[in-house]
Formats: C-alpha cells, sequence, structure tokens
C-alpha cells in the first residue's frame, strides 16, 4: 500500500488560484465546476487578525467513507493506494459518497449525471509526474510524494514543520496537510 | 374445486375484471391519477434529457425532495407491521380481518419509496448496477447495497404473503397458517430492518453531526409508527365508506392508540434531541440552529419545522385525550396533521439540515423545483394507483371469503 500525500503550505500560498486553473485544464472539468477550491479564512481578533489561504480538493482519506459508502463500487481506490477515483461507468449517481465526504469533495456532472472529484491527478502520477495543481503553483507552496517514504518531500515537511489536517475528528484519515 | 377459474390463471383474471368495474367516483378516481402520473411522466423525462440541473439540489444539497419523501415512505412501508403484529402474534379477529389492507398498503408505499431512489439517480440507466449479483454490487460495505436488499425483499415479503392468502381465499379455502407463518414473523423482523437501515444510511455519515446520533433510528421508528398507522387507518375508513367490506371501529381504535403512544415517544425524543444540541450549544448543533432557528440570516426550513411540531403537538393533545381520540372528527384530523406532520419532519427536517451548513461551512440552501414536485405528485399517484387496484381486486375476494366463513359458523352453531 502507497500512501500519496499532499502537503500545502498556508505561510506561502497567496491564493492566486493557478492551482484551480491548473486542475480545469489538465482534467478538462466541464465550465461552473471545480475539483478544487481556494478557502480564504480569518484567524485570531481584531487586531490582531491574520488570513490563512487553503487550496483544498478531495483528502484521499486512508479511511474514505465515500469508498464504503458507495453502493456499486464505482468509488474506489487506485491500485494499491490511497487515491480514491470515481469509475464513471459504475456511478449511478445515488450521491451517497456526497452525504459520506466531510470536504465536499464531490460534484455531480450536468447532464451527465455521474460524480466527479479530484484524482490527485493519478494519470500524471503514473508517469511519475506531481499532480497539475502542485507542478503549476507559482510560489511553490504545494508539495506532493509518498507518505511512506521518509525520505519525500512531504515526509521531511511533516516532520520539520507544525501542520494540521481538515476535520480528523471524522475518522477519515485524510491525507492533504496544511502547514502552519 | 375442479373448475378452471379456480386456478392460478382464474385468480388474475378476477382479479384485474375487478380492477376495471367500479362506479363513477372509482374511475374519475383512477383518472385523476392517471393524469398525474402522465404529467409527472413528463416532467421525469425532462429530468432525463437534461439531467438533476432541472432540480434544486445542488453539490452542496446533494439529496433532496426525493429522497425526503423516500425516507417518509419507508416509514409508512414499516407501520404494516402494527397491523400484523396484533393480528398474528395476538389473534386479534378483527384486525385479522383487514391485516392484508396493512400489506397493500406497505406494498404500495415500498414501490413508492424506490421509485422516489430511482428519480434521485443521476444515471438511472446503470440501476442495474445495483441488483445483486447482476451489477457491481458493493455489499456488505455499501448501506444503500444493504437498502436495495431489505427493501426489495420488503416488497417480495408483504406481495407474497398477500397473494398466498388471497389466492387461498378465492378458492374457498383457510390458508395453511404452517405454510405462512414463519413468513409473517421474517415480515415482521423485516419491517424493523427497512426501518434500521434506512437510518443508518444517514447516522453512518460522521461529517454530518445532525445525523450522526444514536437516536436517529429509534427516532425513525417512533415516528413512523405513528403516521403509518394514521395513514392505514384514513385509508381503512375509506375503504369502508366506498364498499362493504367490513372493518369494525376496534381496528381504527387501535390504530390511533398506537399513533398517540408512538406520538408521545417521537415528540420525547425530540426534546431530548434538542436539549442535547441546545443546552450547551456548539458547533455541532449548526444544523439543528439552522433548521429551528435559522443560521446567519437562512431561514427557508424554520417556517416548515414549526408547522410540523405545531401539528404533531395539535394531533398528539387530541390523541391523548380519551373522548377526542374516539370522536368519529376529531380523530381523523388528529390522523391527517400527523401524517403530514411526520411527513414534514421525517423529510425536509431530517434530509435537508444535514447539508446546511456543509462540513466546509459553507450556507446553500434548498427549497424542491416545480420538477422535483411534479415527479414527486407523479410516484405518489403510482402508489395510490397500485394500492387502489390492488385493494379493489383482492376485495371481493375477501368480502366474499368472510361473508362464507360467517354463513358456515353461524350454520356449524345451529347444528
Amino acid at each position: 500500500m502507497t500512501t500519496y500525500a499532499m502537503v500545502i503550505d498556508t505561510r506561502t500560498c497567496i491564493g492566486c488560484g493557478d492551482c484551480v486553473v491548473a486542475c480545469k485544464n489538465e482534467n478538462k472539468v466541464p465550465a461552473g465546476l471545480n475539483r478544487d477550491w481556494v478557502v480564504e479564512a480569518t484567524r485570531g481578533e481584531y487586531p490582531n487578525l491574520e488570513t490563512e489561504f487553503r487550496s483544498e480538493r478531495c483528502n484521499h482519506c486512508g479511511h474514505a467513507t465515500c469508498v464504503t459508502n458507495c453502493p456499486t463500487g464505482a468509488s474506489h481506490y487506485w491500485k494499491d493506494t490511497n487515491i480514491v477515483l470515481v469509475a464513471a461507468e459504475k456511478c449511478t449517481g445515488c450521491k451517497a459518497c456526497i452525504a459520506a465526504c466531510p470536504y465536499d469533495a464531490r460534484l455531480i456532472m450536468h447532464p451527465e449525471g455521474y460524480v466527479d472529484k479530484c484524482t490527485f491527478c493519478h494519470h500524471r502520477v503514473d508517469r511519475g509526474l506531481d499532480p497539475a495543481c502542485v507542478s503549476t503553483c507559482p510560489t511553490r507552496c504545494m508539495h506532493f510524494g509518498i507518505l511512506d517514504d521518509r525520505d519525500s518531500i512531504v515526509s521531511r515537511l511533516l516532520r520539520e514543520r507544525r501542520y494540521k489536517t481538515l476535520m480528523p475528528e471524522t475518522g477519515n484519515d485524510p491525507h492533504v496537510y496544511y502547514l502552519l | 374445486m375442479s373448475d378452471s377459474r379456480s386456478g392460478l390463471f382464474g385468480f388474475v383474471l378476477n382479479g384485474l375484471g375487478h380492477m376495471f368495474r367500479g362506479g363513477l367516483l372509482y374511475w374519475a378516481w383512477l383518472a385523476l391519477l392517471l393524469v398525474l402520473i402522465v404529467l409527472g411522466g413528463w416532467h421525469y423525462y425532462l429530468q432525463l434529457r437534461d439531467g438533476l440541473l432541472v432540480t434544486n439540489m445542488s453539490n452542496q444539497v446533494s439529496w433532496g425532495f426525493y429522497i425526503s419523501n423516500f425516507t417518509f415512505l419507508v416509514g409508512v412501508a414499516a407501520a404494516a407491521v402494527m397491523l400484523v403484529v396484533p393480528a398474528y402474534i395476538f389473534n386479534r379477529k378483527d384486525i385479522k380481518d383487514v391485516v392484508l389492507m396493512g400489506d397493500t398498503m406497505a406494498i404500495g408505499a415500498v414501490a413508492m419509496a424506490i421509485l422516489f431512489v430511482v428519480v434521485d439517480l443521476g444515471r438511472p440507466d446503470r440501476f442495474w448496477h445495483l441488483i445483486p449479483f447482476i451489477g457491481r454490487f458493493n455489499f456488505p460495505e455499501s448501506m444503500l447495497a444493504w437498502d436495495v436488499i431489505v427493501l426489495n425483499g420488503y416488497l417480495l415479503l408483504n406481495f407474497g404473503i398477500s397473494f398466498y392468502i388471497v389466492y387461498n381465499h378465492y378458492q374457498g379455502k383457510e390458508p395453511n397458517a404452517s405454510r405462512y407463518f414463519p413468513w409473517v414473523l421474517l415480515a415482521i423482523f423485516w419491517a424493523i430492518s427497512i426501518h434500521t437501515v434506512t437510518a443508518f444510511l444517514y447516522s453512518a455519515n460522521s461529517a454530518r453531526p445532525y445525523w450522526h446520533n444514536a437516536l436517529l433510528a429509534p427516532r425513525f421508528i417512533a415516528s413512523a409508527f405513528a403516521s403509518g398507522p394514521a395513514l392505514m387507518a384514513i385509508g381503512l375508513q375509506i375503504i369502508r365508506r366506498v364498499s362493504d367490506y367490513p372493518i369494525r371501529q376496534s381496528v381504527i381504535d387501535h390504530l390511533a392508540l398506537v399513533a398517540a403512544i408512538a406520538l408521545q415517544v417521537t415528540l420525547f425524543f425530540v426534546l431530548a434531541e434538542l436539549f442535547t444540541d441546545f443546552y450547551n450549544e456548539g458547533e455541532h448543533a449548526a444544523s439543528a440552529r439552522y433548521l429551528f432557528f435559522g443560521l446567519d440570516g437562512h431561514t427557508a426550513l424554520t417556517p416548515w419545522i414549526w408547522t410540523a411540531v405545531l401539528l404533531l403537538a395539535v394531533a398528539l393533545l387530541i390523541l391523548m385525550i380519551h373522548p377526542l381520540r374516539t370522536h368519529p372528527v376529531y380523530m381523523n384530523i388528529a390522523f391527517v396533521l400527523t401524517v403530514v406532520g411526520v411527513w414534514i419532519e421525517k423529510g425536509m427536517g431530517l434530509v435537508i439540515p444535514a447539508f446546511v451548513p456543509t462540513p466546509i461551512g459553507e450556507i446553500y440552501e434548498y427549497a424542491p423545483s416545480a420538477t422535483e414536485i411534479m415527479v414527486s405528485l407523479g410516484i405518489w399517484a403510482i402508489g395510490l394507483l397500485l394500492f387502489t387496484l390492488l385493494a379493489k381486486a383482492a376485495l371481493p375476494v375477501q368480502c366474499s371469503f368472510l361473508r362464507e366463513k360467517a354463513h358456515r359458523e353461524v350454520t356449524h352453531d345451529d347444528a
């Protein structure tokens, strides 16, 4: 089992949205829909305010409830990894996965009616490349790699820096990490 | 009984014959249902053509009016046990005479529930993936896969039991209890399972605190045992009005009592949830706050839920006061209030708020689109049509059997 992780540095992210554009280009995501998005969150109390930019997407959970919820197995793990994919031809559009997802990371395609999501660009990962959003990031605040490999950039960053994940309390074991 | 008309073919033919015989009122009723079905069908065609875009569901609120109706109807379907248990386990003769109507209602309700899931699918042409062995069926991991099994199983069980009993009555025989009783027992437990599995479908989602609590399944059962018997009591009284089927008042009173008790438990459960959510309000209560009081100025569901609470409270008051509960008018007012109240509470009040706010904190409100309402009306019409036709076919058989049986008993007593 290979665990891929994305590590995003909220200190160097400028919220430009290039990751969103890159994803739309790479994956031909139709107009009006996005597989990733940028959240602008405000922390602290006036006047000591701090803005945090977060590029968000599917967290490719180790225990993905969208995969267990799916009645047809259309939601599945890619090979022996934590990358969650939807096999469009098996998806009935029942939306049980959308109800299960803590990250709002899934979208219904119109008018086709199946569910779509971030794939961690597994077609690029297969060729040894980073996901399109990571490759595009102008401030290099996004990193991608194998978590089980101690020498990978993601393992090193998580060893050295403080970080958080989103909604770990759901028990989903998310794999998009935000450096603080 | 060598007469060919006593065979299976004759039985079906006889049933079909009864379905197409009736007065002006009967035909007007069928015509109304057919018009609604055609309208619903047309709107469903539009939805097939343009996709779920024509509904008001979104990526944020991904289940709406369809799944709300589905949830309510699962409850109604299972409430047939409130006739089955007293009829077969406690041998209440008056209830045994009408238990078949409970089964028939369950068949109509489950059929509607399944249809509501089908119209909610973005890709209904791939429905076959949800069929065990034929499609790719993610069993036992997926709760939805369990739901497919329990709902279809319940439909088959009810259909099988009713068919066996009516067929025997048609042949003038008393059905063999040792042959159908094990299936009745199974159906009783099965009825509880369709509630529980459907509730687990929601409560399994740890990302949605509004659903993710242990009270969901019990609350589900409690409210279903209020709305189901209420709906059944209304149906039985209509049947008594339009046919000569002997339905005793004691059956209606029994259903009213069941509804009263279930409603008390339901409202207690609602209070328990409200206390837990609001005594020391945390982030997990956001959906409940949105539902009952509105969140950041968004109040789309608030009128719905307070209407439901009011209706249920009045219904409970009527049902708890003995002279009112047995009064022919007030009793029926309480039944209607219960059905509408639970329909809101188990539908819009249970399904939608879990999506508002979304787990990442956004607020997207939802109200059904015209398409969703028309398609839903069409499905309700299909369910009512199914119930009407099945009841119309079975009632004459039941009537003549009960008459003959009464006659036999009288002559037996004379001898």
